[in-house]
């Protein structure tokens, strides 16, 4: 009776408008229920972006684009315009000039806020669009659509807040991705042109551009070697080559690199390869002898050995810039930390295990090899690319944990492709009626005589259908379930595990009751409303963004790690003696030295567990003055308590991180609480530094750099003088007399 | 004094005769010593010697534990670099301009010296500076280079020696080119190239099989995601005893894995997608309707099971996860 | 007109303010005001010279050198007390902190009355040693007052002393004939350590001189404390703060009795013919040594500093926060020199020359600054040159530090930024471009004529087309 009703909707014109709304009201669905789920807690992080937005908004484009800013890495400043992606700032100014041309006013903030959940909504309907050039089953794309919408791999980057250049890089990812395909399968230079241009907006908003760079003409030269070279490859692959090429030259920042970096090389190389095939093809169209062809291919070999070669040689002699260290770190991060551990102290550079895996994408990442086999059933040009991708991604997010971001949505797309065929498979209401073992021989035999050539061997048999509603029902009621609880995973992960901001830290009191521990604002606000405007902060690099938004002070060195000199300076600073580092300070006209300090609350992220990075980084430029051996005791430890090495008991960073830490506590149970060690109960002396604040609980501390002594003391005598200790009278002399000189 | 150690200098070569007149200065005779057979081989009695103040030359002194029983990895991986440093050191430097010794002492015949500087490890690298002549150095004790990040190269050594003896020439090591090495690779190559072209009909099926892909693209994969990288990076241990003679499979702890681990999760992964794939395509290809059913039944039965069973593994990993599926609970 | 402002502005402070360019409240410390008489000449001159001299005995509680955290006196004048300690108002710490504060000290010290050691202590921080024995006096056989000390020739005559370094001015030449003397009568000797670099010897003794303690009388001779010239009669020592501190071997120096006494050289080392009796210059001399130390003579002033864009075609605007590499600036600065009662036109003395140094980190120019102009007050320094092609934060930086002058360290800082975009020079300027630019032009116009042609032209029919060719 109701299949009666509902059957006009379902069938003919109206059918297909009927189908098309759901489809849209679903999509719709998706999207919000993507942007709810990053609203679990909203703090604006990181704060160089949202400054850079400010800026961008306050002074216009091309201020923005010649910024100079010396706010930061005093005393060299840093030309900002030329070094950061503006993709996203641009994008939130855009947006905002637009919402005030509608009159709309709207605080530049908030757009920056929410801008990272409104791209998500946009990355799942990427998404869709892009699963549905792979398969012909309508529910894969609004399944993928959904995966990527509450995908916890792609959340951990997006949450309201996170106002990161990766908030909008995935969805350019994505999109460039189906344009590519689009423009592949229609041959049509104008597709090929839409991707270039976004491919151009990628490489404006996330270095991650290379890995498009990159995955693209892998992808047809795969499909060159499967013997797929068609028109539609050569126009769709140079359309955006040189486009995309001219686009991505246009940034500042990435300037030359398209033509000199060896990372860009591949794209170059395949383009190169193309020209010729299309040569040859051309050639052969018009000859048709053998002979002549062979000769060709020989040909083709050649030149592309010589190209290869001569691409080589430029490497060697310096022409194309070596490789750069990140792209070394891509590939094995293990010479990373021997050579460059500027990026090796970074976390998200670590490789990843598998919980980290499971974690993201819980049952896609079992759902996802499946999905990449069904690829291979009709392997076209796009199926490759899914195949191609697939592999990639998979390797580099292995070896490096933010690169999950670039695996996540093809594991979407593969994962929505085999749950889509399976539900294809066993939600169709009509089962076959069982067979007459004659015909279905018959049948077979045909079948197998069709197929044997290529094609997999799941595939031998032909396709009857799934015969009892009782395996249906099993079946689909059992995904469904592993979809729910896939919901509930996701949910819970991000309430967990990615809502929680790198300045606030909670903590559970043992009455269950959630306490916040908000140090680090207090600390900044404390700097703000206490210090000269100018006032310089030395502290390790990871605070210096913060500092330079929050405290809106100047720092030494910041997150944007482009100087490795200036930051080993600082780690120097850090880790030697107050008579070494004082000078130091002084050449850079360092006010005041702010470090974190874990000790008391357990808080494990402190400075001095970053330490031997700081070490580390130092030693590579002063090898001679900073030994990272002098930091661990005779027996190899790192120890902070009494039996820690001088040279760490004398290094400003410890003094710093300890000085009056034992007077919090009765005599002889001063005790480190990360470390988990016993604190002698004399406490360090500090003589060059004043300190100036500590945060309630002892995560931030600030200490002044002295002048020198108004009267010409060095600073220990006038620190002991100031104690109250007088200077012992020069009673008879001993040894030669010094005599005074002019 | 300059012309005196220039005429010395200029001796050297007959320096058999110079032996024997008496008091000859001690660099000559060590440096004709290292000129025959490089570095020198000490004893507790030539180091003593060597190292005794006055010295108007500087010393590079190896001390080593070479022979098996003390087992020291780093010693014989570093000797033949040694090795190669003093002798091209010595061959950049036949005027003996830099004055400098190179020597090694094995524990064997050093025992009396490895005690009298409390050494309780090996290898250690010891520099002594002249203590007279232009380039003295005030400070007694020997620099010391610390081998704490494993064997180093010459060219590494080479360095720290070029900056404890500042404005003496540095003569660079030279490296002899490895011919064995170059011949073996053209030789495979060649070989390689030969073997393609003859056997190129019989390989071209395979390649353009699209099972053996397919299984190769999968295998990958699985290997990828279950973080085979990161035993690869962190070189982690393939599997690690729990106290009680048992082994431990899952390491504890959300970001630390063992091989063993990781091989068992691939073969989750594997079988769970296996499961898929057959439900999904040979499945609705079975013709007969019971042997379908029951198919049906095995693998949702094997998702289920296996899907239970790597939630509860992850339960171990990570303690605060809320969610589980039987009967693994 | 702005310079003409400012300098009348400076004039009328000129006039205004107290005789000393930092003020007039002077606390003299002695004992017993019965001692004042003593001094009447010199705190007469004092006086004179528009100081209000308020005399408190060390023990007395309105002593005190700080009321309510702010410093109550501008200059202090220790004379030598009776007692050995200065009491509780006056420790070497509240001494260091009034330094610190900014205020002049003047200590004179005798042989005949003992240090008190908190002075000592105090003088042990700066670096200035004296005798252990306290009652050690400097002698010489040499250069000793016949009329007043025949036999136990401690009362030492001294010329008037020469500048330290030829190219540093000498405030203490008198009017510099030369031929007078200062009588030291007992006066103890300072030596001073090698490491600060804030201490200057005012004037050392001569040669001949050594330090004798009359308790241990062969051991002071085997081993006397210093001799020669390595005896500081009076030290100087000027604070990073430019507050100075002097003391002064002998305090008889500044009494009455020895303002106007004759003195009569004895023989010289060198066989010299003892000289006649003549008049010491004690009270001249101890007009400019009090001078200085009060900050009368020697001091510094900098008036308006300013730097501008020096480009051809740019409109100047005054002090701007940012420059552009390769900038051409010109910078100058104003300096005035305070001399007893007006400030005058400052100029270094001859072999010496004010700098700029243009610096981040290291500096990356160092400048000779030239006079532009001269008013009745000031001089006005300036130079003229490019910036480094160097973008990052810079400083202006005037750092004039000199002997008995007052530290000049005046620090502006400036951004300097890279080159904007639109600020190269375009492509059709440089010559190297030109090739490229030609084939632009020749793709877009070969292009343009190939799609006209294509568009133009009429398709051949197939079996036409070989004839076609035959006509090409």
């Amino acid at each position: 009776m109701t299949d009666s009703i509902v059957e006009p909707f379902l069938k003919g014109n109206t059918g297909r408008n009927t189908r098309g709304i759901l489809r849209l009201s679903i999509l719709c669905l998706i999207a919000a229920a993507a942007i709810a789920s990053r609203l679990f807690s909203v703090i604006l992080d990181p704060w160089f972006n949202f400054r850079a937005t400010k800026y961008l908004v306050a002074n216009g484009f091309y201020d923005f684009w010649d910024w100079f800013d010396d706010r930061t890495w005093h005393p060299l400043g840093r030309v900002t315009g030329g070094t950061l992606y503006p993709g996203l700032m641009v994008t939130s100014g855009a947006i905002y000039h637009a919402l005030r041309a509608l009159t709309i006013p709207v605080d530049i903030r908030n757009i920056c806020v929410l801008l990272a959940p409104g791209f998500s909504g946009l990355t799942a309907f990427a998404t869709y669009l892009f699963t549905n050039e792979m398969s012909t089953s309508p529910s894969a794309g609004l399944l993928a659509a959904a995966f990527m919408g509450i995908a916890p791999g792609y959340i951990s980057r997006s949450v309201a807040g996170s106002y990161d250049n990766e908030a909008i890089a995935i969805f350019l990812l994505v999109f460039t991705f189906y344009l590519w395909i689009k423009a592949l399968k229609l041959g049509s230079a104008m597709w090929g042109a839409l991707c270039a241009l976004f491919y151009g907006y990628m490489v404006s908003a996330w270095g991650g551009y290379v890995f498009i760079t990159n995955l693209i003409p892998l992808h047809v030269f795969v499909l060159v070697c499967m013997g797929r070279f068609s028109p539609r490859l050569y126009v769709s692959y140079c359309t955006w080559y040189s486009l995309g090429t001219l686009a991505s030259m246009q940034i500042p920042f990435v300037g030359f690199l398209p033509i000199r970096s060896s990372e860009h090389m591949s794209a170059l190389g395949v383009f190169g390869l193309l020209q010729l095939i299309g040569f040859v093809e051309f050639v052969r169209s018009g000859v048709p002898s053998k002979q002549f062809t062979t000769l060709l291919r020989g040909f083709v070999l050649a030149v592309f050995t010589i190209a290869f070669g001569g691409l080589v040689l430029l490497t060697v002699s310096g022409v194309i810039a070596p490789w750069t260290g990140r792209f070394y770190s891509l590939w094995d991060t293990g010479y990373a930390k021997i050579h460059i551990p500027i990026i090796a102290s970074v976390s998200e550079h670590q490789p990843t295990a598998w919980p980290a895996f499971f974690f993201d994408l819980n049952l896609l990442i079992w759902l996802f090899p499946a999905g990449v086999y069904l690829c291979f059933l009709k392997l076209a040009d796009e199926q490759v690319f899914v195949v191609v991708y697939a592999i990639l991604a998979s390797y580099f997010s292995g070896v490096m944990v933010r690169l999950m971001l670039t695996l996540t949505p093809i594991v979407c797309v593969a994962a929505a492709l085999v749950l889509s065929h399976l539900l294809d498979t066993y939600l169709t209401m009509t089962s076959p009626d069982a067979p007459a073992e004659g015909a279905s021989d018959a049948t077979n035999g045909a079948a197998k005589k069709a197929i044997k050539q290529d094609g997999l061997r799941s595939m031998r048999s032909p396709l009857v259908g799934i015969y009892t509603t009782f395996s249906k029902g099993s079946v689909v009621s059992a995904l469904t379930a592993y979809l729910l609880l896939f919901v509930l995973h996701c949910t819970w992960v991000t309430s967990n595990a990615y809502s929680s901001p790198s300045v606030v830290l909670a903590s559970r009191m043992p009455d269950g009751s959630q306490h916040i521990i908000d140090d680090y604002r207090e600390a900044y606000q404390w700097l703000r409303q206490n210090t000269k405007t100018d006032a310089k902060i030395m502290s390790w690099w990871d605070y210096g963004y913060q500092i330079g938004g929050m405290a809106d002070r100047p720092t030494l060195v910041d997150n944007n790690t482009w100087n490795n000199t200036h930051i080993a300076t600082v780690g120097k600073a850090m880790s030697s003696s107050e008579e070494v580092s004082y000078p130091i300070m002084r050449q850079h006209e360092v006010d005041y030295v702010l470090v974190v300090f874990g000790g008391l609350l357990g808080y494990s992220g402190d400075d001095i567990n970053k330490f031997l990075w700081m070490v580390r980084i130092a030693e590579g430029i002063w090898p001679d003055e900073v030994k990272e051996r002098d930091f661990f005791t005779e027996r190899g430890e790192y120890r902070v308590d009494g039996g820690a090495t001088e040279t760490m008991k004398n290094s400003l960073m410890y003094k710093m991180s300890y000085y009056n830490y034992h007077t919090m506590f009765p005599a002889g149970q001063c005790q480190d609480r990360v470390r988990g060690v016993k604190m002698p109960d004399q406490g360090p002396v500090l003589n060059t530094l004043d300190e100036a604040f500590t945060s309630e609980n002892w995560i931030i501390r600030i200490y002044k750099v002295k002048d020198l002594d108004n009267v010409g003391r060095n600073h220990t005598a006038a620190a002991s003088f100031e104690r109250g200790n007088k200077k012992k009278k020069t009673t008879k002399r001993r040894g030669p007399k010094v005599l005074r000189v002019e | 004094m300059h012309f005196l150690r220039g005429l010395l200098l200029s001796l050297l070569p007959v320096a058999a005769l110079a032996a024997k007149n008496a008091p000859v200065d001690k660099f000559t005779k060590f440096q004709t010593k290292q000129l025959s057979s490089t570095p020198l081989k000490l004893d507790d009695a030539i180091y003593a010697q060597l190292t005794s103040a006055p010295r108007d030359y500087s010393s590079v002194i190896l001390l080593t534990a070479m022979e098996d029983r003390f087992g020291c990895q780093l010693c014989r991986e570093f000797q033949p670099e040694w090795d190669l440093l003093s002798k091209s050191w010595i061959k950049g430097d036949k005027m003996a301009e830099s004055r400098l010794i190179f020597g090694t002492l094995d524990f064997i015949n050093g025992k009396a010296t490895f005690q009298s500087l409390g050494l309780q490890t090996a290898p250690v690298l010891l520099l002594f500076q002249p203590t007279t002549g232009p380039h003295a150095n005030p400070e007694a004790g020997p620099s010391r280079f610390d081998f704490n990040n494993g064997a180093q190269s010459a060219e590494q050594v080479h360095r720290w020696i070029a900056r404890q003896l500042a404005d003496r020439p540095h003569p660079p090591v030279v490296r002899p080119i490895n011919w064995t090495r170059g011949i073996a690779i053209t030789t495979t190559i060649l070989a390689s190239i030969t073997f393609l072209t003859v056997a190129w009909p019989y390989l071209l099926p395979i390649l353009q099989n699209r099972n053996v892909w397919a299984a190769i693209s999968l295998i990958a994969i699985l290997l990828f995601t279950s973080g085979h990288m990161f035993n690869h990076i962190r070189k982690v241990p393939y599997v690690v005893s729990d106290g009680k003679g048992g082994v431990s499979y899952f390491a504890g702890g959300f970001s630390s894995q063992y091989g063993l681990e990781t091989q068992i999760v691939a073969a989750m992964y594997g079988l769970l997608s296996f499961a898929t794939i057959s439900l999904a395509l040979k499945v609705p290809r079975i013709a007969d309707p019971k042997t379908q059913q029951i198919a049906v039944i095995v693998w949702g039965g094997i998702i289920f099971v296996m899907y239970s069973f790597l939630l509860s593994v992850f339960r171990i990993k990570n303690g605060g996860y809320p969610f589980w599926l039987p009967p693994f609970s | 007109m702005r310079w003409i402002l400012s300098f009348l502005l400076l004039a009328f402070l000129a006039t205004v303010q107290a005789v000393s360019s930092a003020g007039y409240k002077l606390l003299v410390v002695l004992e017993e005001l019965a001692d004042k008489s003593k001094y009447s000449k010199y705190l007469g001159d004092l006086e004179a010279r528009g100081f209000s001299i308020s005399y408190e005995s060390p023990k007395s509680d309105k002593v005190a050198l700080f009321t309510l955290g702010e410093r109550a006196w501008d200059h202090v004048l220790i004379l030598p007390p009776k007692a050995k300690g200065l009491g509780p108002l006056l420790t070497p710490k509240l001494l260091l902190d009034f330094i610190n504060a900014g205020g002049n000290i003047l200590v004179a010290l005798s042989a005949s009355q003992p240090t008190p050691s908190g002075l000592i202590s105090l003088l042990l921080e700066l670096d200035i040693h004296i005798p252990t024995d306290r009652s050690a006096l400097v002698i010489d056989h040499f250069n000793y007052d016949t009329l007043s000390a025949a036999e136990k020739h401690d009362v030492v005559l001294v010329p008037r002393p020469d500048a330290i370094r030829p190219d540093v001015k000498n405030f203490f030449k008198g009017d510099g004939k030369g031929g007078e003397a200062i009588a030291f009568p007992r006066p103890v000797a300072q030596t001073l350590g090698n490491a600060s670099p804030l201490l200057t010897p005012l004037i050392r003794a001569p040669r001949s001189a050594y330090s004798y303690s009359p308790k241990d009388d062969v051991d002071s001779v085997e081993d006397p404390f210093a001799v020669g010239q390595q005896l500081s009669l009076i030290t100087t020592m000027q604070a990073r703060n430019s507050a100075r501190f002097t003391v002064v071997g002998s305090s008889e120096l500044l009494e009455d009795t020895w303002f106007d006494a004759k003195v009569k050289r004895s023989v010289g080392m060198n066989g010299a013919p003892a000289g006649n009796e003549f008049k010491t210059s004690n009270q001249a001399f101890a007009k400019e040594v009090t001078g200085w130390t009060f900050k009368e003579t020697g001091v510094l002033k900098v008036g308006q500093i300013e730097h501008h864009l020096n480009e051809t075609g740019s409109e100047i605007v005054s002090n701007p926060k940012i420059y552009r590499v390769k900038n051409n600036v010109s910078y100058s600065i104003e300096l005035s020199e305070y001399s007893w009662d007006k400030w005058i036109p400052f100029t270094p003395p001859t072999g010496d020359i004010v700098q700029l140094e243009f610096s981040m980190l290291s500096p990356f120019h160092r400048l000779p600054l030239k006079v532009a102009e001269t008013t009745l007050t000031s001089t006005i320094y300036t130079t003229s040159f490019k910036l480094p092609d160097q973008h990052g934060i810079f400083n202006f930086k005037v750092n004039y530090k000199r002997p008995f002058y007052t530290n000049v360290e005046e620090k502006n800082t400036v951004t300097v930024r890279h080159f904007a975009h639109d600020e190269w020079p375009r492509s059709w300027v440089i010559t190297g471009a030109w090739p490229w630019i030609a084939g632009i032009g020749a793709t877009v116009t070969g292009w343009v004529a190939f799609v006209g042609l294509w568009l133009w032209s009429k398709p051949v029919p197939l079996k036409g087309a070989k004839g076609g060719k035959k006509n090409l």
